[in-house]
């Protein structure tokens, strides 16, 4: 059976390999490794540098700010693994009931968002939570509860949740037709029967569809968990992080550090923590589903 | 796969380091044969990076007269070629800061007054104090305004662009008069029992905008702090000789902050608007009175012209808190930005020749003239004495304002050190939410000015 | 670690059993309950997509606005419609929108090819053929989907400016293409752990070589994944800002993210102004996307492996 279709020679994995390495190494790697040596370095401002071992990475784990961020990302991931993928997923199944009417313009219209730039979303969405004009406060006056109108973006309980969902409801589109495309790849008369109809038919999407497709939804999450650890742009035209740093995230504070403070080499230091931190909640998260799923083969 | 790996390793280290490591300069001299008009013998690019956006030149003054001179500049020297990069404010700082740190800043450059001490220590600017001392205009510059840009009794920048106030309180003379005040109050104890009868008329006393942080640095406690600590504080802590921002004064003023913006004189949302919104409200008639900068009252302006309103709009400093002890009619006023040379251009004197005669002009009474007889604006460069009568009242009064009727202090930002500033405005954010005391936001500031400065 | 495969025999069984599952639960539900769920399922799509396509009409309606009457009302819509904004942008020579669309088109169209291309290449083999290395370079293309653009920009600056590959008209679909991988090859390859190995197998017994099956046989199979990744790729090359401001000084190659900050000032923004810039430059890619969106989404279903 290993013929050479399955098995190629070690020179052409090789040939098909060597650009799109070498472009990745050229422009990710190399720089990473740059990072990864300017953060032993005391650099401020200009070109010049000090080596101070590891007075970087001792400050960091000092830095309550930092830790604080950490946790905001830690909270913006779960808030978006159940919000973007969760929903998308329920949502692609719903969209492929065959009760559903224009599936194709509920695909279409759901993914417009991810066209919009994240600074256009985080715009739109502040107009949505401003004080005096936006939709949420003139909702609330509408039915009658004006008592609940609040100065939304300056509540540093509720801003964490409130910069959630607007990167919750731009990318529900994008997984969505990542999932579509999964279940595509699944036979359409086996799927077309395990349509959406009751708590059955909830229970069929979870132990037919599911498993199906629980690749891409492995590489979903971990798209989903690698995108918000590095989340920026939306929060930052939204709070910049503020009220003082009830919603500042990791890549914001490193951007703080190393472009308003000029700390460059605290920040790369912040940024190679940014990533440490990523992969382990990546590895933590497929450790995480493989337990649970090997919890319910034995099942 | 061990190998593999040690292998990708080593060879990421090699490449780095070849490219990191080595930096090899190629400065090749330009030829120059002949000379301009202006006696100029370099031919070649000039670079240059700013932040005139034609967007932003729309109602700015100091703006527009910049793209202006640059332009002539350009057309008037054919054969240097004027290599433009520019980028809106923010972009510009991002850009500015990635060339600093990589060493690869242009040829000309907007310099910020707080960076000036660390791009100085690092050899970053050209030092300019002889090219100012032979400019033409030697005589017109007003010193003071080089404070910013001095280190080490040098100095390292001709101020670009015109001065301004960041702290004006514009307020609606009308509304004001009903309430009962002829002018707007001296005292925040006026303001605060004023806010009464303009709560009951449905409408904020002041409105204020500080969801970009900076604005209540900028805007309020530079001039503000100045009330409680007077200069010499300012100095001592700019010169590194015992003032510290622990000092009960400087306490107090945090204090103040933080007491006159939970006293309901201010919009409810102030620390989720930035001062564009703020400004509105007052444009809008939904505020009595409105604080910002000289950017502000320019858009006010434009924005005002021919309404009743803009007829009963007048100007006022902050009114004076409770307590301080510092001179009363104060305001932060300065030049934020410098024409800053790169040091590079020693190498050839023709090219740096060119700089300077290009610094002159941006800064010159060319550019103060434009300014001047346009906008009512001041630049570096003082001209002659300015016929203010062609001016209609609001631009009058706001002269009147930024230049006659107050004595300028220092704008905190454009000193020291922007790591000192980003802690302080975050924390005065939360301050001003109520959620940590005047203390910890001055022992944090403390912290940060003796770690970073 | 990352991502294991672990579809076959116990995804067989679970397929044999629900066409009889799928007839039995059609037969209980009655037609009012039916009528019930179609309402509910319908009106939550809808609600979703309504508010997914309001912010297009509503930076439509807005950018008909002037500054003034957008400031003090942003939500209604305009009571004098004007073209005042577009007029003003394109014909300010300033604002080199046409140019900077040109170049974000071409930088685009290279870039999301060359992500598929490569892409697919990289992910079939990743998902497929067992080497020495594979998991090392898995867990490579893994760190770029996790790290923060912003915290690289002073290496890649030098980087590139050393390697003297600034300021060229192809400079962006470098990172573009690096940056744009990892997520191609993770799609790829959760997509390509899938489909059933028994087609390679067939094809490499009919004596088809490496290179034919994986571009005849499975690049076609692949198409949905492709589609989709391309859709992806297109909005974040079109949208992408940090490395057109690293990489790019001279305006004659600057992107559209880029030529869009000079409509920006440092104390004042025009956003009815902003919004109709931003519509014009969006315009090609949204025109592209809603005409060829059938085409699309066929793509993105029509690869259902059989069996």
């Amino acid at each position: 059976m290993l013929t050479a279709a399955i098995k190629p020679k070690k020179r052409v994995i090789f040939l098909y390999l060597l650009i799109p390495m070498a472009v990745y190494i050229f422009v990710v790697f190399i720089p990473l490794v740059a990072a990864f040596f300017y953060s032993f370095f005391e650099w401020k401002g200009g070109p010049n540098k000090t080596f101070i071992g590891f007075g970087n990475y001792a400050a960091l784990i000092k830095d309550t700010t930092f830790w604080e961020s950490f946790g905001h990302n830690m909270y913006i991931v779960i808030a978006c693994i159940i919000g973007q993928v969760g929903l998308a997923f329920v949502f692609a199944m719903m969209i492929s009931s065959r009760l559903v009417r224009l599936k194709g313009i509920h695909r279409t219209f759901c993914f417009f968002p991810n066209t919009i730039s994240a600074v256009s979303i985080g715009f739109i969405w502040t107009m949505i939570y401003d004080y005096r004009r936006g939709i949420l406060n003139w909702f609330l006056k509408l039915i009658g509860r004006p008592d609940m109108v609040k100065v939304w973006l300056n509540e540093p309980d509720l801003v964490l949740p409130l910069i959630s969902i607007p990167l919750i409801w731009q990318y529900i589109g994008f997984y969505m037709v990542i999932i579509i495309s999964a279940i595509a790849s699944v036979d359409k008369e086996i799927f077309e029967v395990a349509e959406l109809d009751g708590a059955n038919g909830i229970q069929r999407a979870f132990h037919i569809v599911l498993p199906l497709i629980k690749n891409t939804l492995l590489v979903c999450v971990t798209l989903c968990i690698a995108g918000n650890m590095k989340v920026f742009d939306h929060i930052f035209v939204m709070t910049a992080g503020g009220p003082g740093n009830a919603s500042n995230v990791m890549a914001m504070y490193g951007y703080k550090i190393a472009f308003d403070q000029q700390n460059m080499g605290y920040g790369t230091t912040i940024s190679l923590a940014i990533f440490v931190l990523s992969m382990t909640v990546i590895g933590g998260s497929q450790v995480l589903v493989k337990i649970l799923t090997k919890e319910k083969e034995t099942l | 796969m061990k190998r593999t790996m040690c292998l990708t390793l080593a060879l990421s280290f090699l490449l780095t380091g070849m490219i990191f490591a080595g930096g090899s300069q190629d400065q090749s001299a330009s030829l120059s044969s002949g000379t301009s008009a202006s006696g100029l013998t370099y031919t070649g690019d000039l670079e240059i990076m700013h932040f005139s956006t034609s967007e932003e030149s729309e109602g700015n003054g100091g703006s527009e007269g910049l793209r202006k001179m640059l332009n002539d500049w350009d057309s008037d020297e054919g054969r240097i070629n004027l290599v433009q990069t520019i980028l809106a404010n923010d972009e510009y700082k991002k850009q500015i800061a990635v060339l600093a740190a990589a060493n690869d800043l242009p040829d000309v450059f907007l310099l910020q007054g707080m960076n000036t001490k660390a791009w100085v220590e690092q050899g970053l600017v050209l030092d300019m104090t002889e090219i100012i001392n032979d400019s033409p205009y030697a005589d017109q510059y007003d010193t003071s305004k080089f404070f910013p840009f001095s280190a080490n009794g040098k100095v390292y920048g001709l101020p670009v662009l015109t001065g301004g106030t960041c702290s004006v309180v514009v307020y609606d003379s009308k509304a004001w008069k009903d309430a009962g005040y002829d002018s707007f109050p001296e005292t925040w104890d006026e303001v605060v029992a004023a806010s009464e009868y303009f709560n009951s008329m449905g409408v904020d006393t002041i409105s204020f905008g500080n969801s970009g942080k900076w604005q209540i640095n900028s805007c309020f406690l530079s001039t503000i702090g100045n009330r409680f600590t007077g200069s010499d504080w300012f100095y001592s802590l700019i010169e590194k000789s015992g003032a510290s921002f622990t000092d009960q004064d400087f306490v107090d003023a945090l204090k103040f902050t933080q007491d006159i913006f939970a006293s309901g004189v201010f919009n409810p949302d102030f620390n989720a608007v930035n001062n564009e919104d703020a400004r509105e409200l007052y444009i809008a008639g939904e505020s009595a009175a409105f604080i910002g900068g000289n950017w502000d009252v320019s858009y006010i302006q434009a924005t005002l012209d021919g309404t009743d309103l803009y007829d009963t709009t007048k100007f006022a400093v902050l009114p004076q808190p409770e307590g301080a002890t510092g001179a009363y009619k104060t305001h932060d006023i300065g030049l934020g930005f410098a024409v800053a040379i790169n040091p590079r251009l020693k190498d050839d004197p023709a090219k740096l020749e060119a700089a300077i005669n290009l610094a002159y002009k941006m800064t010159g009474a060319d550019f103060a003239s434009y300014v001047g007889e346009n906008y009512a604006l001041g630049g570096v460069t003082k001209v002659g004495s300015l016929d203010l009568s062609k001016f209609d009242q609001y631009t009058q009064d706001f002269y009147n304002f930024s230049y006659v009727d107050n004595e300028p202090c220092d704008i905190y930002d454009s000193f020291i050190s922007s790591a000192v500033w980003d802690v302080l405005n975050t924390d005065l954010q939360t301050m001003l939410n109520g959620h940590i005391d005047p203390e910890t936001v001055a022992k944090n500031a403390q912290a940060a000015y003796l770690a970073n400065y | 670690m990352i991502m294991s495969s672990s579809n076959g025999i116990e995804d067989t069984i679970v397929l044999d059993r629900i066409p009889e599952a799928g007839i039995r639960g059609e037969k209980i539900l009655s037609s009012l309950s039916r009528r019930v769920q179609s309402v509910i399922l319908n009106g939550i799509l809808g609600l979703f997509s309504i508010t997914c396509i309001f912010p297009l009409v509503w930076l439509f309606y807005s950018s008909l606005k002037l500054k003034r009457n957008f400031n003090s009302n942003i939500i209604g819509l305009p009571k004098e419609p004007t073209f005042e904004n577009y007029i003003r942008i394109m014909t300010n020579p300033d604002y080199h929108i046409w140019s900077s669309m040109v170049n974000s088109a071409r930088n685009t169209v290279m870039s999301v090819a060359l992500i598929i291309f490569f892409g697919f290449i990289v992910g079939y083999i990743l998902a497929r053929i067992r080497f020495r290395g594979n998991f090392l370079i898995k867990v490579m293309f893994l760190l770029g989907l996790v790290i923060p653009v912003y915290s690289l920009m002073v290496p890649i600056y030098v980087l590139f400016s050393r390697a003297g590959l600034s300021n060229k008209w192809f400079t962006l679909v470098i990172p573009y293409l690096a940056f744009g991988l990892p997520i191609a090859i993770f799609l790829v390859d959760g997509y390509i752990r899938a489909v059933p190995k028994e087609l390679e197998e067939a094809a490499a017994i009919d004596g088809s070589s490496f290179t034919r099956t994986l571009f005849q046989i499975i690049m076609p199979l692949s198409t949905p994944i492709l589609v989709t990744i391309g859709i992806i790729q297109t909005f974040s090359c079109w949208n992408e800002f940090v490395f057109a401001l690293l990489l790019l000084k001279r305006q004659s190659i600057q992107t559209v993210p880029l030529a869009m900050t000079q409509f920006t000032g440092q104390f004042s923004s025009d956003y009815p102004k902003i919004m109709a810039a931003l519509l014009l430059t969006m315009s090609p890619i949204i025109v592209f996307y809603f005409v060829f969106s059938r085409q699309i989404i066929k793509g993105m279903v029509s690869g259902a492996v059989k069996g």
